[in-house]
């Protein structure tokens, strides 16, 4: 992998299989940042000699030259020199009159800037995203009739006078020079090649190859094989460049090399695992030692592993899932799972320690990592707990009813024990949805007041008509929860729940319950206007009717949302489903217009060649 | 009709109950029910249009500024709570807790019966709203069939043109 930063050249060149001289020639400098093909032409020799002498003056240019020019104007003018030098030296010489090269040059201003200039038929690409760009223009005569119009596109790759130049070093003095600027991106690769390369080797080919995440030196090589193979019909070069690679991140590091260093510390795990005692502990009890360690510190050391992998928390999650339900359901202790985890948390620091002692960079990056799976672990056992929890509260609350229904009986029997049992549920608000910041009021009322909240039910009763069992239902619920001393939500809970039975959610399913309610109200404090006692027993007996009232109304209003709550999720769901079916759709339809828009070009034949769709190959 | 010495004496645990003090300047969770019972003391009466509506205003307002309607009810058991301890100690005639209890519990029970029904307003709203997503979803996948189709078609068409 390459250093970020470090940018990656290599070059290679090859006479082909026809030619018995090479006269294609490279400049591959790295302290200058400096990279050209040169491909050489004329008779006699003349063809390398004008490459090397392009070469050599452009390189000596760009070595005094470089802190004074810009970089467009230093690799213009470099080129430029190289023209020149090429074209005084054909004249001084009879036998290399004629004589030229094209050139295309890369200068690297830094590893995220290039650039490239040329001239001829020597080509400059770019491999961006798996995908081969050609970066410049052929500078041929068929090129530029094409360009004005004068051929058609189709006619050029017919022309007989399609390889024939129309600039290159060493026809004239000057030469005029395209240049182009490049930001490059992590992971890009240029390719500088003579027409050696692509003239005997498929688009598609050249792009496999740079594309193959092989060293440039390798790609280099394989590029002229390929041409080779293609039969070689000409010198072959190639320059390959990378840009460097973007630093990895964190979590690629932990997903690659973390995951890894993990994996090789398997055994220090299970050691150390070993050590703190899992094997004794009563969860693995029966077990032989090794199957105990692999069965439980194996599957975490393999959970965290995926974990790391895949930038997960499921499969340590699901691994704390297995351990703890499976050991509840067979009635275990929360002790012996706590136990456990905490051998396994000991047995990952160490494994972490380990790693972080001998690459500390990798170790803290890990330490963050398995420290968040055994949080997860945590989560996940706290899931657990507070469903044992639920399981709990609903036996109690299931106890506390059948004890009600047995309260007053045993009270008449026996006025202490029932008392007791009354205060058990009342001392110990310990189920969830009794909430902590309400005051629990009426606390134990006196014997006078609950006999006198049963005698103003009665006296509510008998104004009842005997069609409003409803109303009547609410007063036997009211006469529950008043004499669970009028502040205990959890019998107001189990009476609404009795009350609300399995009601439509609708007005015609809730408002009958509700309209009760208020009857049940007004009867109860009129009935506690003529109760035969002392005013301020009155107003004791109220309260206690009212907030046991006020409970059982709240109670009910809660089971309502509770029933209502999950049609807003299930609307949730489906606009969610919605959603994403609308992104298919203008998904989709982008694809179809933009099939139609490549379709629509390349039947119409009106548009310039380089309108009709992907047609640069 | 509670005489209005004792709506004013009531008024007077406004803070007590509300407990304004821990909210600064802004209004105190559950004040419209607090508001409720200043209303029915003043009105007096088993049946109170006026504060139906009064309830079903203010606490439409405080679902439409975001608060749940668990928090609505839960506010309003607060108030009624508190209300019952202040209630005991403020007033020392049985009487007047009695008049101060009964239109408390009034508008507690009226609180719940707003609420309930906003929920199930909204449980209908979105069962219909959730009918009309799945009719939409019935017609998106069709339009993604034919879209399908489509691509197909063009993607055939010009393999066909390439050859």
């Amino acid at each position: 992998m390459t250093q970020p930063g470090a940018m990656r050249v290599a070059g290679d060149s090859h006479v082909g299989k026809v030619r018995t001289t090479n006269e294609d020639a490279l400049i591959v400098e790295p302290r200058m940042g400096l990279y050209a093909v040169l491909d050489g032409m004329g008779g006699a020799s003349a063809g390398d000699v004008a490459a090397q002498l392009a070469r050599d003056t452009i390189r000596d240019f760009v070595l005094h030259r470089r802190l004074t020019l810009a970089p467009r104007a230093l690799v213009e003018a470099a080129i430029v020199a190289g023209s020149t030098a090429v074209f005084t030296a054909a004249q001084h010489h009879r036998e290399r009159q004629g004589m030229g090269t094209t050139v295309v040059a890369c200068l690297v201003v830094d590893p995220t800037h290039v650039v490239i200039g040329h001239v001829g038929d020597s080509r400059a690409y770019l491999l961006r995203g798996g995908r081969l760009q050609t970066l410049t223009r052929d500078h041929t005569v068929v090129e530029e009739l094409v360009d004005r119009g004068l051929l058609a596109p189709e006619e050029a790759e017919r022309h007989p006078y399609k390889n024939v130049l129309s600039r290159n070093l060493g026809a004239r003095a000057d030469a005029r020079v395209d240049t182009l600027e490049l930001e490059l991106r992590p992971d890009d690769r240029l390719l500088l090649c003579s027409d050696g390369l692509y003239g005997y080797a498929s688009a598609e080919a050249i792009q496999y190859l740079l594309g193959s995440g092989d060293a440039p030196e390798h790609v280099a090589r394989d590029l002229i094989e390929l041409a080779l193979r293609g039969g070689g019909g000409d010198n072959v070069s190639t320059i390959v460049l990378e840009a460097p690679s973007a630093a990895p991140s964190s979590t690629q590091v932990v997903r690659t090399s973390g995951a890894l260093a993990w994996w090789q510390h398997r055994q220090r795990f299970l050691q150390v695992a070993d050590d703190g005692g899992l094997t004794r502990s009563p969860i693995v009890r029966g077990l032989p030692p090794h199957e105990a360690l692999e069965l439980v510190a194996l599957s975490l050391c393999q959970a965290i592993y995926h974990d790391l992998e895949k930038s997960t928390g499921v499969n340590v999650w699901t691994f704390a899932q297995n351990l703890a339900a499976g050991w509840f359901e067979r009635g275990g202790e929360w002790r012996a799972v706590r136990g456990i985890v905490d051998i396994l948390g000991t047995a990952a620091q160490a494994v972490v320690d380990d790693i972080r002692a001998a690459a500390p960079e990798l170790g803290f990056l890990l330490d963050v990592a398995v420290s968040r799976a055994l949080i997860v672990v945590e989560l996940a056992l706290g899931g657990l707990l507070a469903e044992r929890l639920r399981q709990v509260d609903a036996d109690v609350i299931e106890l506390h009813t059948a004890q009600l229904a047995t309260l007053e009986h045993t009270t008449q029997e026996s006025p202490a024990l029932g008392e007791r049992v009354s205060e058990r549920f009342i001392d110990r608000p310990t189920i969830p949805f009794l909430r902590p910041d309400r005051p629990v009021t009426g606390s134990g009322e006196s014997a006078e007041v609950m006999n006198a909240i049963g005698k103003a039910l009665t006296i509510a009763r008998g104004r009842l008509s005997p069609r409003a069992e409803l109303v009547a239902q609410v007063f036997l619920a009211l006469e529950t929860v008043a004499g669970d001393s009028g502040g205990n939500f959890a019998a107001a809970v189990v009476s609404a729940r009795e009350l609300y039975g399995a009601r439509s959610v609708d007005n015609a399913g809730v408002m009958p319950l509700f309209d009760a309610f208020d009857k049940a109200r007004i009867l109860v404090a009129s009935s506690v206007q003529q109760l035969r006692v002392l005013p301020p027993v009155r107003a004791r007996v109220l309260r206690a009717l009212s907030t046991a009232h006020q409970r059982l109304v709240g109670a009910t209003t809660g089971l309502v949302l509770e029933v209502v709550n999950p049609f807003t999720e299930r609307l949730r769901d489906a606009q969610a489903v919605t959603s994403e079916l609308r992104d298919a759709v203008a998904k989709a339809e982008r694809q179809r217009a933009d099939l139609e828009r490549r379709f629509a070009t390349i039947v119409d034949p009106s548009l310039p060649w380089g309108a009709r769709g992907t047609t640069e190959w | 009709m509670a005489s209005v010495n004792l709506t004013e004496a009531v008024r007077v645990l406004r803070d007590e109950v509300l407990d304004t003090v821990r909210h600064g300047d802004r209004d105190p969770p559950g004040t419209e029910v607090f508001e409720a019972l200043l209303r029915a003391l003043s009105i007096g009466g088993d049946t109170v249009p006026g504060l139906d509506l009064a309830l079903h205003d203010a606490v439409a307002r405080r679902l439409a500024w975001g608060d749940s309607e668990e928090a609505v009810l839960a506010d309003a058991e607060l108030v009624f709570d508190r209300l019952m301890v202040s209630t005991e100690r403020a007033f020392r005639d049985p009487a007047d807790q009695i008049v101060v209890i009964e239109a408390a519990t009034q508008v507690a029970v009226t609180v719940s019966r707003v609420v309930a029904m906003a929920a199930v307003a909204r449980a209908g709203r979105d069962r219909a709203a959730r009918m009309r997503d799945e009719m939409s979803q019935h017609q998106l996948k069709e339009v993604l069939e034919r879209q399908k189709a489509a691509i197909e078609r063009l993607e055939h068409e010009l393999k066909q043109d390439f050859r």
